[in-house]
Protein backbone atom coordinates (compact mmCIF):
# COMPACT_ATOMS: atom_id res chain seq x y z
CA UNK A 1 0.00 0.00 0.00
CA UNK A 2 1.48 3.49 -1.05
CA UNK A 3 2.73 5.30 2.16
CA UNK A 4 0.58 8.32 1.25
CA UNK A 5 -2.33 6.45 2.00
CA UNK A 6 -0.90 5.30 5.45
CA UNK A 7 0.10 9.39 6.02
CA UNK A 8 -3.90 10.31 5.74
CA UNK A 9 -4.87 6.97 8.11
CA UNK A 10 -2.76 8.36 10.52
CA UNK A 11 -3.61 11.98 10.11
CA UNK A 12 -7.31 10.96 10.56
CA UNK A 13 -6.98 8.93 13.30
CA UNK A 14 -5.21 11.74 14.81
CA UNK A 15 -7.41 14.48 13.82
CA UNK A 16 -10.55 12.34 15.11
CA UNK A 17 -8.86 11.46 18.22
CA UNK A 18 -7.49 15.16 19.25
CA UNK A 19 -8.06 17.85 16.68
CA UNK A 20 -11.67 17.58 16.08
CA UNK A 21 -12.65 18.83 19.10
CA UNK A 22 -15.22 22.22 20.15
CA UNK A 23 -13.09 23.05 22.85
CA UNK A 24 -9.29 22.95 20.88
CA UNK A 25 -11.04 24.56 17.74
CA UNK A 26 -12.49 27.66 20.06
CA UNK A 27 -9.22 27.49 22.09
CA UNK A 28 -7.26 28.07 18.37
CA UNK A 29 -9.84 30.73 17.05
CA UNK A 30 -10.85 32.93 20.23
CA UNK A 31 -7.69 34.32 21.52
CA UNK A 32 -6.29 35.63 17.61
CA UNK A 33 -10.74 36.69 17.06
CA UNK A 34 -10.48 38.73 19.98
CA UNK A 35 -6.81 40.31 19.51
CA UNK A 36 -8.08 40.76 16.06
CA UNK A 37 -11.40 42.57 17.06
CA UNK A 38 -9.81 44.85 20.09
CA UNK A 39 -7.43 46.59 17.25
CA UNK A 40 -9.75 46.86 15.20
CA UNK A 41 -12.15 48.83 17.10
CA UNK A 42 -9.39 50.66 18.30
CA UNK A 43 -8.14 51.44 14.72
CA UNK A 44 -8.83 50.02 11.45
CA UNK A 45 -5.64 50.99 10.07
CA UNK A 46 -3.52 49.10 13.05
CA UNK A 47 -6.05 46.10 12.26
CA UNK A 48 -4.76 46.02 8.40
CA UNK A 49 -0.98 46.00 9.58
CA UNK A 50 -1.44 43.39 11.97
CA UNK A 51 -4.03 40.91 10.30
CA UNK A 52 -1.39 38.89 8.42
CA UNK A 53 0.85 38.83 11.86
CA UNK A 54 -1.91 37.54 13.90
CA UNK A 55 -2.84 34.50 11.18
CA UNK A 56 0.93 33.78 11.53
CA UNK A 57 0.96 33.52 15.15
CA UNK A 58 -2.28 31.61 15.24
CA UNK A 59 -0.46 28.74 13.03
CA UNK A 60 2.69 29.42 15.03
CA UNK A 61 1.51 28.68 18.09
CA UNK A 62 -1.89 26.08 17.22
CA UNK A 63 0.80 24.30 15.33
CA UNK A 64 3.58 24.05 17.31
CA UNK A 65 1.52 23.30 20.32
CA UNK A 66 -0.62 20.59 19.30
CA UNK A 67 1.74 18.85 17.61
CA UNK A 68 4.15 18.87 20.59
CA UNK A 69 1.72 17.79 22.69
CA UNK A 70 0.45 14.79 20.48
CA UNK A 71 3.56 13.01 20.48
CA UNK A 72 4.75 13.89 24.06
CA UNK A 73 1.28 12.45 24.98
CA UNK A 74 1.77 9.08 22.97
CA UNK A 75 5.14 9.05 23.92
CA UNK A 76 3.98 8.68 26.95
CA UNK A 77 0.83 6.36 26.90
CA UNK A 78 3.03 3.86 24.99
CA UNK A 79 0.58 4.38 21.98
CA UNK A 80 3.55 5.52 19.71
CA UNK A 81 5.49 1.97 20.10
CA UNK A 82 2.01 1.01 18.21
CA UNK A 83 3.07 3.11 15.14
CA UNK A 84 6.77 1.64 15.63
CA UNK A 85 5.14 -1.73 15.67
CA UNK A 86 3.65 -0.99 12.47
CA UNK A 87 4.77 -1.68 9.15
CA UNK A 88 5.87 2.32 8.55
CA UNK A 89 8.35 3.75 7.46
CA UNK A 90 9.79 6.65 9.97
CA UNK A 91 9.12 9.39 7.56
CA UNK A 92 5.67 8.20 7.03
CA UNK A 93 5.21 8.44 10.96
CA UNK A 94 6.80 11.76 10.97
CA UNK A 95 4.68 12.96 7.76
CA UNK A 96 1.45 11.71 8.93
CA UNK A 97 1.74 13.79 12.67
CA UNK A 98 3.53 16.35 11.11
CA UNK A 99 -0.20 16.58 8.51
CA UNK A 100 -2.75 16.51 11.15
CA UNK A 101 -1.33 19.25 13.11
CA UNK A 102 -0.77 21.47 9.95
CA UNK A 103 -4.53 20.21 8.95
CA UNK A 104 -5.28 21.67 12.78
CA UNK A 105 -3.50 25.25 12.18
CA UNK A 106 -4.73 25.69 8.46
CA UNK A 107 -8.43 24.43 9.87
CA UNK A 108 -8.55 27.04 12.49
CA UNK A 109 -6.45 30.20 10.61
CA UNK A 110 -9.24 29.23 7.58
CA UNK A 111 -12.36 29.89 10.08
CA UNK A 112 -10.33 32.81 10.96
CA UNK A 113 -9.92 34.54 7.91
CA UNK A 114 -13.41 33.90 6.83
CA UNK A 115 -14.80 35.28 9.52
CA UNK A 116 -12.73 38.01 9.11
CA UNK A 117 -14.06 38.17 5.45
CA UNK A 118 -17.40 37.81 6.62
CA UNK A 119 -17.51 40.71 9.56
CA UNK A 120 -14.48 43.03 8.76
CA UNK A 121 -14.29 42.44 5.06
CA UNK A 122 -10.77 41.06 4.92
CA UNK A 123 -9.92 40.83 1.09
CA UNK A 124 -7.49 38.36 -0.86
CA UNK A 125 -5.36 39.98 -2.88
CA UNK A 126 -3.01 37.23 -4.34
CA UNK A 127 -5.22 33.59 -3.42
CA UNK A 128 -1.91 32.01 -4.59
CA UNK A 129 0.57 33.61 -2.34
CA UNK A 130 -1.69 34.10 0.84
CA UNK A 131 -1.96 29.90 0.66
CA UNK A 132 1.34 29.32 0.18
CA UNK A 133 1.91 31.13 3.57
CA UNK A 134 -0.57 29.10 5.27
CA UNK A 135 0.31 25.54 3.57
CA UNK A 136 4.15 26.15 4.40
CA UNK A 137 3.61 27.64 7.52
CA UNK A 138 1.62 24.95 8.97
CA UNK A 139 3.89 22.46 7.77
CA UNK A 140 7.15 24.03 9.13
CA UNK A 141 5.29 24.82 12.43
CA UNK A 142 4.01 21.28 12.80
CA UNK A 143 7.72 19.76 12.35
CA UNK A 144 8.90 22.30 14.60
CA UNK A 145 6.19 21.23 17.31
CA UNK A 146 7.39 17.71 16.64
CA UNK A 147 10.84 18.18 17.02
CA UNK A 148 10.35 19.76 19.95
CA UNK A 149 8.29 16.86 21.64
CA UNK A 150 11.25 14.24 20.21
CA UNK A 151 13.79 15.92 22.42
CA UNK A 152 12.05 15.84 25.77
CA UNK A 153 9.82 13.67 27.80
CA UNK A 154 7.12 15.62 28.91
CA UNK A 155 4.71 18.39 27.44
CA UNK A 156 5.94 21.48 29.76
CA UNK A 157 9.62 20.57 28.91
CA UNK A 158 8.05 20.78 25.08
CA UNK A 159 6.29 24.07 25.58
CA UNK A 160 9.20 25.20 27.88
CA UNK A 161 11.56 24.66 24.54
CA UNK A 162 9.46 26.26 22.14
CA UNK A 163 8.75 29.40 24.10
CA UNK A 164 12.60 29.78 23.75
CA UNK A 165 11.76 29.98 19.95
CA UNK A 166 8.31 31.89 19.61
CA UNK A 167 8.30 34.70 21.77
CA UNK A 168 11.54 35.87 20.20
CA UNK A 169 10.46 34.84 17.15
CA UNK A 170 6.99 37.74 17.68
CA UNK A 171 9.39 40.27 18.69
CA UNK A 172 11.30 39.75 15.27
CA UNK A 173 9.44 38.82 12.55
CA UNK A 174 7.35 41.29 12.44
CA UNK A 175 4.12 40.18 13.66
CA UNK A 176 3.75 43.55 15.53
CA UNK A 177 5.67 46.32 14.14
CA UNK A 178 6.49 45.89 10.31
CA UNK A 179 9.96 44.89 9.08
CA UNK A 180 10.73 48.54 7.54
CA UNK A 181 10.14 49.96 11.25
CA UNK A 182 12.59 47.93 12.89
CA UNK A 183 16.14 49.21 13.40
CA UNK A 184 18.61 48.15 11.02
CA UNK A 185 20.60 45.02 12.77
CA UNK A 186 17.59 43.44 13.68
CA UNK A 187 16.83 42.92 10.08
CA UNK A 188 19.51 40.00 9.80
CA UNK A 189 17.92 38.58 12.50
CA UNK A 190 14.69 38.85 11.38
CA UNK A 191 15.37 37.17 7.98
CA UNK A 192 16.67 33.85 9.56
CA UNK A 193 13.04 33.41 11.67
CA UNK A 194 10.13 31.12 9.71
CA UNK A 195 7.83 33.34 11.02
CA UNK A 196 8.96 36.32 9.23
CA UNK A 197 9.00 34.60 6.07
CA UNK A 198 4.98 33.53 6.85
CA UNK A 199 4.15 36.93 7.25
CA UNK A 200 5.74 38.31 4.60
CA UNK A 201 3.56 36.13 2.64
CA UNK A 202 0.43 36.60 4.15
CA UNK A 203 1.03 39.93 4.08
CA UNK A 204 1.46 40.05 0.29
CA UNK A 205 -1.32 37.42 -0.22
CA UNK A 206 -3.85 40.16 1.17
CA UNK A 207 -2.27 43.50 0.12
CA UNK A 208 0.39 43.30 -2.14
CA UNK A 209 2.93 44.45 -0.21
CA UNK A 210 6.14 42.66 0.94
CA UNK A 211 9.60 43.46 2.58
CA UNK A 212 10.92 41.53 0.19
CA UNK A 213 11.52 42.46 -3.13
CA UNK A 214 10.14 39.88 -4.40
CA UNK A 215 7.16 37.42 -3.23
CA UNK A 216 9.13 34.11 -4.63
CA UNK A 217 11.59 35.16 -1.87
CA UNK A 218 9.57 34.03 1.56
CA UNK A 219 8.32 31.43 -0.15
CA UNK A 220 11.62 29.70 -1.58
CA UNK A 221 12.94 30.40 1.86
CA UNK A 222 9.98 28.25 4.27
CA UNK A 223 10.25 25.73 1.53
CA UNK A 224 13.91 25.62 2.41
CA UNK A 225 13.22 25.64 5.96
CA UNK A 226 10.53 22.65 5.33
CA UNK A 227 13.00 20.21 3.65
CA UNK A 228 15.37 21.32 6.70
CA UNK A 229 12.54 20.38 9.60
CA UNK A 230 12.05 17.06 7.92
CA UNK A 231 15.63 16.08 7.25
CA UNK A 232 16.28 17.19 10.45
CA UNK A 233 13.39 15.42 11.92
CA UNK A 234 14.31 11.97 10.43
CA UNK A 235 17.57 11.21 12.55
CA UNK A 236 15.85 12.66 15.69
CA UNK A 237 13.03 10.28 15.37
CA UNK A 238 14.99 7.62 14.78
CA UNK A 239 17.00 8.33 17.75
CA UNK A 240 14.97 9.49 20.14
CA UNK A 241 10.88 7.99 19.54
CA UNK A 242 12.69 4.27 19.77
CA UNK A 243 14.61 4.64 23.50
CA UNK B 1 12.55 -19.71 3.84
CA UNK B 2 13.66 -22.93 5.14
CA UNK B 3 11.33 -24.37 7.61
CA UNK B 4 13.85 -26.63 9.30
CA UNK B 5 16.11 -23.27 10.03
CA UNK B 6 13.45 -21.75 11.92
CA UNK B 7 10.84 -19.13 11.69
CA UNK B 8 13.17 -16.83 13.87
CA UNK B 9 17.00 -17.43 14.00
CA UNK B 10 19.08 -15.20 16.69
CA UNK B 11 22.63 -15.42 16.00
CA UNK B 12 25.73 -13.86 18.89
CA UNK B 13 22.88 -11.43 19.70
CA UNK B 14 24.64 -9.26 22.43
CA UNK B 15 23.41 -5.37 23.55
CA UNK B 16 24.61 -3.14 26.22
CA UNK B 17 23.51 -0.27 27.88
CA UNK B 18 26.48 1.84 28.69
CA UNK B 19 27.96 -0.14 30.85
CA UNK B 20 25.37 -2.66 31.49
CA UNK B 21 25.44 -5.67 29.03
CA UNK B 22 21.76 -6.56 28.59
CA UNK B 23 21.98 -9.77 26.10
CA UNK B 24 25.62 -11.65 25.65
CA UNK B 25 25.58 -13.65 22.63
CA UNK B 26 22.84 -15.21 22.80
CA UNK B 27 21.63 -17.80 20.06
CA UNK B 28 18.30 -19.90 19.47
CA UNK B 29 16.18 -20.53 16.62
CA UNK B 30 12.17 -20.95 16.78
CA UNK B 31 10.35 -23.77 14.20
CA UNK B 32 7.37 -22.04 12.86
CA UNK B 33 4.33 -23.23 14.70
CA UNK B 34 5.49 -23.94 17.82
CA UNK B 35 4.61 -21.79 21.44
CA UNK B 36 8.53 -21.23 22.96
CA UNK B 37 8.61 -19.75 26.08
CA UNK B 38 11.55 -17.10 26.72
CA UNK B 39 11.98 -17.29 30.21
CA UNK B 40 14.01 -15.43 33.21
CA UNK B 41 13.99 -12.78 36.36
CA UNK B 42 13.48 -9.42 35.98
CA UNK B 43 16.43 -7.63 34.16
CA UNK B 44 17.21 -10.78 32.52
CA UNK B 45 17.37 -9.31 29.00
CA UNK B 46 13.59 -10.79 27.93
CA UNK B 47 12.59 -7.07 26.93
CA UNK B 48 15.37 -6.49 25.00
CA UNK B 49 15.13 -9.90 23.13
CA UNK B 50 11.53 -9.14 22.18
CA UNK B 51 12.72 -5.49 21.33
CA UNK B 52 15.00 -6.24 18.88
CA UNK B 53 13.04 -8.72 17.62
CA UNK B 54 10.69 -6.71 17.12
CA UNK B 55 12.19 -3.90 15.65
CA UNK B 56 12.49 -1.79 18.20
CA UNK B 57 16.05 -1.68 18.99
CA UNK B 58 19.02 -2.28 17.30
CA UNK B 59 21.39 -4.91 18.43
CA UNK B 60 24.95 -3.99 18.93
CA UNK B 61 26.20 -7.32 17.38
CA UNK B 62 24.31 -10.30 15.81
CA UNK B 63 22.08 -11.27 13.28
CA UNK B 64 18.13 -11.55 13.60
CA UNK B 65 15.89 -13.22 10.78
CA UNK B 66 12.55 -13.24 11.04
CA UNK B 67 9.83 -15.01 8.66
CA UNK B 68 12.92 -15.76 6.26
CA UNK B 69 13.79 -12.09 6.11
CA UNK B 70 16.82 -10.84 7.90
CA UNK B 71 15.56 -7.91 9.93
CA UNK B 72 18.38 -5.24 9.85
CA UNK B 73 17.57 -5.03 6.16
CA UNK B 74 13.94 -5.59 5.71
CA UNK B 75 12.21 -3.93 8.84
CA UNK B 76 9.64 -2.74 7.74
CA UNK B 77 8.79 -5.96 6.04
CA UNK B 78 9.39 -8.18 9.28
CA UNK B 79 6.80 -5.60 11.17
CA UNK B 80 4.36 -6.59 8.52
CA UNK B 81 4.28 -10.63 9.04
CA UNK B 82 4.46 -10.02 13.04
CA UNK B 83 2.12 -9.17 15.87
CA UNK B 84 3.53 -7.89 18.92
CA UNK B 85 1.21 -7.83 22.54
CA UNK B 86 3.42 -5.71 24.57
CA UNK B 87 3.46 -5.79 28.65
CA UNK B 88 1.12 -2.76 29.02
CA UNK B 89 -2.18 -2.96 26.79
CA UNK B 90 -1.78 0.23 24.51
CA UNK B 91 -4.08 0.52 22.46
CA UNK B 92 -5.86 4.34 21.94
CA UNK B 93 -8.45 4.89 24.73
CA UNK B 94 -10.73 7.39 22.89
CA UNK B 95 -11.16 4.89 19.93
CA UNK B 96 -13.70 2.17 20.29
CA UNK B 97 -12.72 -0.98 20.33
CA UNK B 98 -14.07 -1.68 16.81
CA UNK B 99 -12.45 1.83 15.50
CA UNK B 100 -8.93 0.60 17.07
CA UNK B 101 -8.46 -2.70 15.44
CA UNK B 102 -9.69 -0.83 12.07
CA UNK B 103 -7.19 1.78 12.15
CA UNK B 104 -4.65 -0.64 12.69
CA UNK B 105 -5.88 -2.80 10.07
CA UNK B 106 -5.53 0.49 8.10
CA UNK B 107 -1.72 0.75 9.00
CA UNK B 108 -1.18 -3.06 7.75
CA UNK B 109 -2.84 -2.73 4.89
CA UNK B 110 -5.76 -4.43 5.01
CA UNK B 111 -8.45 -3.18 2.56
CA UNK B 112 -11.71 -1.57 3.84
CA UNK B 113 -13.57 -5.10 3.45
CA UNK B 114 -11.31 -6.72 5.10
CA UNK B 115 -10.51 -4.78 7.63
CA UNK B 116 -14.30 -4.48 8.79
CA UNK B 117 -14.59 -8.38 8.01
CA UNK B 118 -11.51 -9.36 10.25
CA UNK B 119 -12.17 -6.56 12.89
CA UNK B 120 -15.68 -8.48 13.77
CA UNK B 121 -14.27 -11.67 13.53
CA UNK B 122 -11.63 -10.97 16.53
CA UNK B 123 -14.17 -8.75 18.20
CA UNK B 124 -16.54 -12.07 18.04
CA UNK B 125 -13.66 -15.24 18.86
CA UNK B 126 -11.88 -12.27 21.58
CA UNK B 127 -15.81 -12.44 22.95
CA UNK B 128 -15.82 -8.39 23.01
CA UNK B 129 -18.63 -8.09 20.24
CA UNK B 130 -21.20 -6.77 22.72
CA UNK B 131 -17.91 -4.17 23.51
CA UNK B 132 -17.50 -3.55 20.22
CA UNK B 133 -18.34 0.15 19.97
CA UNK B 134 -17.49 0.98 23.65
CA UNK B 135 -14.46 3.30 23.83
CA UNK B 136 -11.18 0.90 24.88
CA UNK B 137 -10.50 3.08 27.86
CA UNK B 138 -13.66 2.43 29.33
CA UNK B 139 -12.90 -1.82 29.17
CA UNK B 140 -11.94 -3.41 32.27
CA UNK B 141 -8.26 -4.83 32.40
CA UNK B 142 -9.35 -8.11 31.07
CA UNK B 143 -11.03 -7.00 28.31
CA UNK B 144 -8.39 -4.42 27.65
CA UNK B 145 -5.91 -7.19 27.25
CA UNK B 146 -7.95 -9.42 25.18
CA UNK B 147 -8.21 -6.62 22.60
CA UNK B 148 -4.82 -5.74 22.23
CA UNK B 149 -3.72 -9.27 21.56
CA UNK B 150 -6.51 -9.00 19.08
CA UNK B 151 -5.10 -6.24 17.93
CA UNK B 152 -1.74 -7.84 17.64
CA UNK B 153 -3.65 -10.37 15.08
CA UNK B 154 -5.86 -7.63 12.73
CA UNK B 155 -2.97 -8.82 9.78
CA UNK B 156 -2.67 -12.47 10.66
CA UNK B 157 1.04 -12.43 11.41
CA UNK B 158 2.88 -15.54 11.15
CA UNK B 159 4.62 -14.71 14.51
CA UNK B 160 2.94 -13.38 17.39
CA UNK B 161 5.31 -11.84 20.64
CA UNK B 162 3.56 -12.16 24.03
CA UNK B 163 5.00 -10.43 26.06
CA UNK B 164 4.07 -10.84 29.63
CA UNK B 165 0.76 -11.84 28.67
CA UNK B 166 -1.52 -13.03 31.99
CA UNK B 167 0.67 -10.26 33.93
CA UNK B 168 -1.78 -8.44 36.28
CA UNK B 169 -5.00 -10.40 35.62
CA UNK B 170 -7.46 -12.34 37.87
CA UNK B 171 -7.46 -16.07 37.27
CA UNK B 172 -9.94 -17.03 35.80
CA UNK B 173 -8.92 -13.68 33.38
CA UNK B 174 -5.99 -15.15 33.03
CA UNK B 175 -7.10 -18.78 31.98
CA UNK B 176 -9.56 -17.65 29.28
CA UNK B 177 -6.64 -15.97 28.24
CA UNK B 178 -4.29 -19.13 27.89
CA UNK B 179 -7.06 -20.78 26.46
CA UNK B 180 -7.21 -18.49 23.38
CA UNK B 181 -3.39 -18.25 23.21
CA UNK B 182 -3.79 -22.22 22.65
CA UNK B 183 -6.87 -21.30 19.56
CA UNK B 184 -4.40 -18.79 18.57
CA UNK B 185 -1.54 -21.24 18.06
CA UNK B 186 -3.92 -24.23 16.66
CA UNK B 187 -4.33 -21.66 13.50
CA UNK B 188 -0.76 -22.11 12.76
CA UNK B 189 0.98 -18.99 14.00
CA UNK B 190 3.96 -19.03 15.82
CA UNK B 191 3.85 -17.86 19.33
CA UNK B 192 6.96 -16.23 21.31
CA UNK B 193 6.00 -15.70 24.81
CA UNK B 194 7.97 -14.12 27.53
CA UNK B 195 6.32 -14.87 30.51
CA UNK B 196 7.32 -15.03 34.76
CA UNK B 197 4.51 -17.48 35.11
CA UNK B 198 6.41 -20.77 34.74
CA UNK B 199 3.42 -22.91 35.19
CA UNK B 200 2.21 -21.20 32.27
CA UNK B 201 5.35 -21.80 30.37
CA UNK B 202 5.20 -25.61 31.05
CA UNK B 203 1.10 -25.46 30.15
CA UNK B 204 1.69 -23.37 26.64
CA UNK B 205 4.98 -23.94 25.47
CA UNK B 206 6.55 -26.46 23.22
CA UNK B 207 9.84 -25.56 24.14
CA UNK B 208 11.60 -22.88 26.42
CA UNK B 209 14.87 -21.03 27.05
CA UNK B 210 16.03 -19.67 29.71
CA UNK B 211 18.41 -16.62 30.29
CA UNK B 212 20.15 -15.32 33.09
CA UNK B 213 22.40 -11.60 32.86
CA UNK B 214 21.90 -11.77 29.47
CA UNK B 215 23.11 -15.23 28.94
CA UNK B 216 21.09 -18.10 27.57
CA UNK B 217 21.83 -21.27 30.13
CA UNK B 218 18.99 -23.82 29.36
CA UNK B 219 16.86 -24.26 26.20
CA UNK B 220 15.20 -27.50 24.95
CA UNK B 221 11.88 -28.99 26.03
CA UNK B 222 10.11 -28.27 29.34
CA UNK B 223 11.17 -32.51 30.50
CA UNK B 224 14.73 -31.93 29.02
CA UNK B 225 15.32 -29.13 30.97
CA UNK B 226 14.00 -30.73 34.12
CA UNK B 227 15.87 -33.53 33.25
CA UNK B 228 19.63 -31.75 32.40
CA UNK B 229 19.12 -29.81 35.96
CA UNK B 230 18.19 -32.81 38.18
CA UNK B 231 21.64 -33.93 39.67
CA UNK B 232 20.45 -37.68 40.17
CA UNK B 233 16.54 -39.05 39.46
CA UNK B 234 14.28 -39.23 42.30
CA UNK B 235 11.39 -42.22 43.37
CA UNK B 236 8.87 -41.91 46.03
CA UNK B 237 7.54 -45.10 47.49
CA UNK B 238 5.45 -46.55 50.33
CA UNK B 239 5.46 -50.14 51.66
CA UNK B 240 2.54 -51.78 53.55
CA UNK B 241 5.40 -51.68 56.44
CA UNK B 242 7.85 -49.69 57.42
CA UNK B 243 11.18 -51.50 56.58
CA UNK B 244 14.62 -50.21 57.98
CA UNK B 245 16.17 -47.64 55.73
CA UNK B 246 20.04 -48.89 55.99
CA UNK B 247 18.18 -52.43 55.03
CA UNK B 248 16.79 -51.12 52.02
CA UNK B 249 20.02 -49.24 51.30
CA UNK B 250 22.14 -52.41 51.73
CA UNK B 251 19.72 -54.44 49.36
CA UNK B 252 19.15 -51.75 46.53
CA UNK B 253 22.62 -50.65 45.70
CA UNK B 254 20.97 -48.19 43.22
CA UNK B 255 18.92 -46.27 45.68
CA UNK B 256 21.65 -43.66 46.82
CA UNK B 257 19.68 -41.54 49.34
CA UNK B 258 16.31 -42.29 51.53
CA UNK B 259 14.86 -40.22 53.57
CA UNK B 260 11.04 -40.33 54.95
CA UNK B 261 8.59 -37.29 53.35
CA UNK B 262 4.93 -37.19 54.38
CA UNK B 263 4.69 -40.83 55.24
CA UNK B 264 6.40 -41.66 51.78
CA UNK B 265 10.20 -42.59 51.51
CA UNK B 266 12.33 -40.37 49.08
CA UNK B 267 14.82 -42.12 46.97
CA UNK B 268 17.36 -40.58 45.18
CA UNK B 269 18.63 -43.48 42.58
CA UNK B 270 20.83 -43.89 40.02
CA UNK B 271 18.31 -45.38 37.56
CA UNK B 272 15.07 -45.90 37.96
CA UNK B 273 14.71 -49.39 36.08
CA UNK B 274 17.65 -51.02 38.74
CA UNK B 275 15.78 -48.94 41.61
CA UNK B 276 12.89 -50.59 40.88
CA UNK B 277 13.56 -54.29 40.47
CA UNK B 278 15.91 -54.19 43.63
CA UNK B 279 13.25 -52.53 45.19
CA UNK B 280 10.51 -55.22 44.40
CA UNK B 281 13.33 -57.62 45.50
CA UNK B 282 13.29 -56.55 48.45
CA UNK B 283 9.96 -55.78 49.30
CA UNK B 284 9.75 -59.32 48.97
CA UNK B 285 12.54 -60.38 51.30
CA UNK B 286 11.27 -58.37 53.77
CA UNK B 287 7.34 -59.89 53.56
CA UNK B 288 5.85 -56.49 52.59
CA UNK B 289 4.09 -55.18 49.97
CA UNK B 290 4.63 -52.04 47.70
CA UNK B 291 1.61 -49.40 48.31
CA UNK B 292 2.37 -46.90 45.77
CA UNK B 293 5.66 -45.97 43.73
CA UNK B 294 5.99 -42.87 41.72
CA UNK B 295 8.84 -41.53 40.00
CA UNK B 296 9.71 -37.65 40.89
CA UNK B 297 10.20 -35.40 38.25
CA UNK B 298 11.45 -31.31 39.46
CA UNK B 299 8.77 -29.04 37.95
CA UNK B 300 9.87 -26.46 35.52
CA UNK B 301 9.89 -23.38 38.58
CA UNK B 302 12.28 -25.92 40.77
CA UNK B 303 14.56 -26.10 37.40
CA UNK B 304 14.26 -22.57 36.74
CA UNK B 305 15.45 -21.91 40.62
CA UNK B 306 18.10 -24.54 40.31
CA UNK B 307 19.20 -22.93 37.02
CA UNK B 308 19.13 -19.47 38.57
CA UNK B 309 21.36 -20.34 41.60
CA UNK B 310 23.79 -22.38 39.26
CA UNK B 311 23.55 -21.46 35.70
CA UNK B 312 26.60 -24.41 34.72
CA UNK B 313 23.60 -27.07 35.05
CA UNK B 314 21.30 -25.89 32.02
CA UNK B 315 23.96 -27.03 29.78
CA UNK B 316 23.36 -30.20 27.86
CA UNK B 317 24.88 -33.25 28.96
Amino acid sequence: MSQWRKIFFLSRKDMESYYAKPPLVTWGLLFPAVLLLALYLKDPGTYAAVTPGIIAMTLLFGNTSMAAIVVTFEKRSGTLVRLLLAPLSNRTIILGKAASAALYGLATALVLCLGLALCLGLAVNSLFFFAAGLFLGAAVFSLLGLLASLAVQEVFEAMTLLNFFRFPALFISGVFIPLPEFPAWLIPLATISPLTHVVELLRYGLTGACFFPTPWIPLSVLAVFLVLSLLAAEPLFRCRAYQ
Amino acid sequence: MDEKQGIIQVRGLSKSYGEILALSGVSFSVAAGEVFAYLGPNGAGKTTTISILCGLLSPDAGLVDVCGLKLANHPVEVKSRIGVVPEESNLYPELTCRRNLEYLGELYGLTRKARRQRAAELLDSFSLAEKASRPYKSLSRGMKRRLTIAAALIHSPQVLFLDEPTAGLDLQSARALRVLIREIHRTGTTVFLTTHNLSEAEELAHRVAILLKGRLVAIGTVPEIRRRVSQAEAMSVSFSGQPAVSALLAACPAVKKAGLENGHLRLEVSGTHEALTQLVSFAQSQGIRIMEIATITPSLEEAFLTLVSDPTKGAPA
